[in-house]
C-alpha cells in the first residue's frame, strides 16, 4: 500500500521526506520502542513507528531499509533525526496518537 | 567515498588493527628459560647473566608455579640467600597469558599489571612461552613495515572506484551514541552503490550496527574494522575492555548487562550479540575479564562462497 492514506490515517505532520514519497510501498508496519526487537526483524518495506524520538530510532530504520518513520505522542524531533532522516532519504512523521491508537488505526486502512 | 588516499589516521588505526588479528602465540618467545622448584637463586641469576632476561618462571612439571624477577634476585643477594631454594624467594600466583588470546588481551594486560613479562600457556596450562613489551614492538615494527610495503604497492595501483575491495577502521568512545552507527551507515552505503543485494547489505549493516551499539553502550572503548572483497565482509570488532566473564551467558537471548540509561536509548534486550550471529555466515567471539572482547562477524556477497564453506 501507499504510503500517503496511512498517513492521513494518523493526521500525520510532514516532518521531512523525499520527493515522491506518498508512493513509498509498505507491506507492514512494526511499532516499537526497543531498536534491538526492530533490528532483529527480517520483514521488508516496513513503517516504523516508535515514541522513542532519538537519533538511534532513525539509524536503526534505516538499517534495516525502512523508508518511513512516524513518531507517536508527538514526540519532538530533534535537528539531528531530521539530519539523518534526509541523509538516508526516509520520510519522517510526527502523529498525536499513542503507539497503540496509531496501529489500530493502521490496522483499518491495511485491512482493506 | 574516498577509497584511494588514505588518512594518516586511518592508516594508523590499520595497523592497530592488524596487530589485533595477531595471536600471542604468534609474537611470544617459545625458547623459555625455566627452572624447577629445587634450583637456587644462584642458578637463576647464572640464567639471567648468560641470557640477558630479567624473569625466569618457576616450573613443576610444566606448569608455572611462580616467577623469578630481577627484584627477588636482588632481595636474595642483598640477604646473602643465593644457595636458597628459588620456592623461598619466588613470586608465587603467577598472571599467565593463553597463546591463543589476541595480541591486543596481552597489551591490556601490560597496562594493567606492572609486569615485565607474562609467562604464556597452551591450553593443558603448560608453559610455553613468555612474552615481553620486546615482543610486542618487534611485532609492531614488522607490522608497520608490512603495512608500508602495502600502502606503497597501493599507492602504485590505485583501487578502482567500483571496486569491492576495502579495509577501514573506525574508533568507538564510550557512551558516544551520536556516532554510533555512521560506520554501519557508510559500509551499508558503499555496498549499496556496488550493487549488491539489499537483503545482504541488510545482514551486514545489522551485523555492523549491533556492534558498534555493543562498543558504544558496553566497552570502554575500542574499534569497528571491515575488510570487504568481492567474497565477503569481515567485520571484527575489539575493544579495550571491560570482557565478558561467561559468553554463553552473553549470547543467550534476552541477558543483558545493560543499564537504565541504555535501555532508555532504546537498546539493552539482550538481543545484540545473538542478533549478529543470526545474520552472519561465520561468527567467533573472544573475551577476557579486564583485557577485551573480540567479535568477528563474516557476511559471505556470493551464495556460492556459503556452499563451499558449509
Amino acid at each position: 500500500m501507499d504510503l500517503l492514506p496511512l498517513t492521513i490515517a494518523l493526521d500525520a505532520k510532514l516532518v521531512c521526506a523525499p520527493p515522491g514519497w506518498e508512493k513509498i510501498n509498505i507491506e507492514t508496519v512494526f511499532a516499537s520502542d526497543l531498536m534491538s526487537d526492530v533490528l532483529m526483524s527480517d520483514r521488508d518495506e516496513l513503517l516504523l513507528i516508535t515514541s522513542l524520538s532519538t537519533e538511534q530510532s532513525i539509524r536503526s530504520a534505516g538499517i534495516v531499509g525502512s523508508e518511513a518513520v512516524v513518531i507517536a505522542n508527538n514526540k519532538t524531533v530533534t535537528e539531528g533525526m531530521i539530519a539523518l532522516a534526509k541523509e538516508q532519504d526516509i520520510a519522517l512523521f510526527c502523529t498525536r496518537f499513542p503507539k497503540y491508537e496509531s496501529c489500530v488505526r493502521l490496522g483499518r486502512v491495511l485491512e482493506r | 567515498m574516498s577509497t584511494g588516499q588514505k588518512e594518516p589516521l586511518q592508516s594508523s588505526l590499520r595497523v592497530q588493527e592488524l596487530i589485533y588479528g595477531l595471536r600471542i602465540s604468534a609474537v611470544m618467545t617459545s625458547k623459555v628459560f625455566a627452572v624447577s622448584r629445587n634450583c637456587t637463586m644462584r642458578d637463576v641469576r647464572t640464567i639471567m647473566k648468560n641470557n640477558s632476561i630479567s624473569g625466569v618462571p618457576v616450573v613443576d612439571s610444566k606448569r608455572v608455579v611462580g616467577i623469578v624477577t630481577m627484584n627477588d634476585l636482588m632481595n636474595a643477594l642483598e640477604k646473602g640467600a643465593m644457595d636458597d631454594c628459588v620456592t623461598k624467594w619466588m613470586v608465587g600466583e603467577v598472571q599467565t597469558l593463553a597463546e591463543d588470546m589476541p595480541l591486543s588481551f596481552a597489551i591490556s594486560a601490560f597496562g594493567k599489571f606492572s609486569f615485565r613479562q607474562f609467562p604464556v600457556v597452551n591450553k593443558k596450562n603448560e608453559l610455553v612461552g613468555i612474552l615481553t613489551f620486546r615482543n610486542i614492538n618487534h611485532a609492531l615494527i614488522r607490522e608497520l613495515s608490512r603495512q608500508l610495503r602495502e600502502m606503497e604497492q597501493q599507492h602504485e595501483h590505485p583501487p578502482e572506484p567500483e571496486s569491492l575491495n576495502l579495509v577501514k577502521v573506525y574508533q568507538l568512545h564510550r557512551y558516544d551514541f551520536e556516532n554510533g552507527g555512521k560506520a554501519s551507515s557508510e559500509i551499508k552505503r558503499f555496498l549499496k552503490e556496488r550493487n549488491i543485494p539489499p537483503k545482504t547489505v541488510r545482514r551486514v549493516a545489522v551485523a555492523s550496527y549491533e556492534l558498534e551499539i555493543n562498543l558504544v553502550a558496553h566497552s570502554i572503548g575500542g574499534m569497528l574494522g571491515f575488510d570487504i572483497n568481492e567474497e565477503r565482509v569481515k567485520i571484527s570488532s575489539h575493544d579495550r575492555g571491560p570482557g565478558i566473564a561467561d559468553i554463553d551467558e552473553a549470547m543467550t537471548e534476552g541477558f543483558s548487562t545493560a543499564n537504565e540509561w541504555i535501555r532508555s536509548q532504546g537498546f539493552g534486550a539482550g538481543m545484540g550479540l545473538p542478533n549478529v550471529k543470526r545474520v552472519s555466515d561465520e561468527f567467533a567471539i573472544e573475551s577476557a575479564v579486564g583485557m577485551g572482547t573480540m567479535v568477528q562477524a563474516v557476511i559471505y556477497l556470493n551464495p556460492e562462497t556459503k556452499n563451499e564453506n558449509q
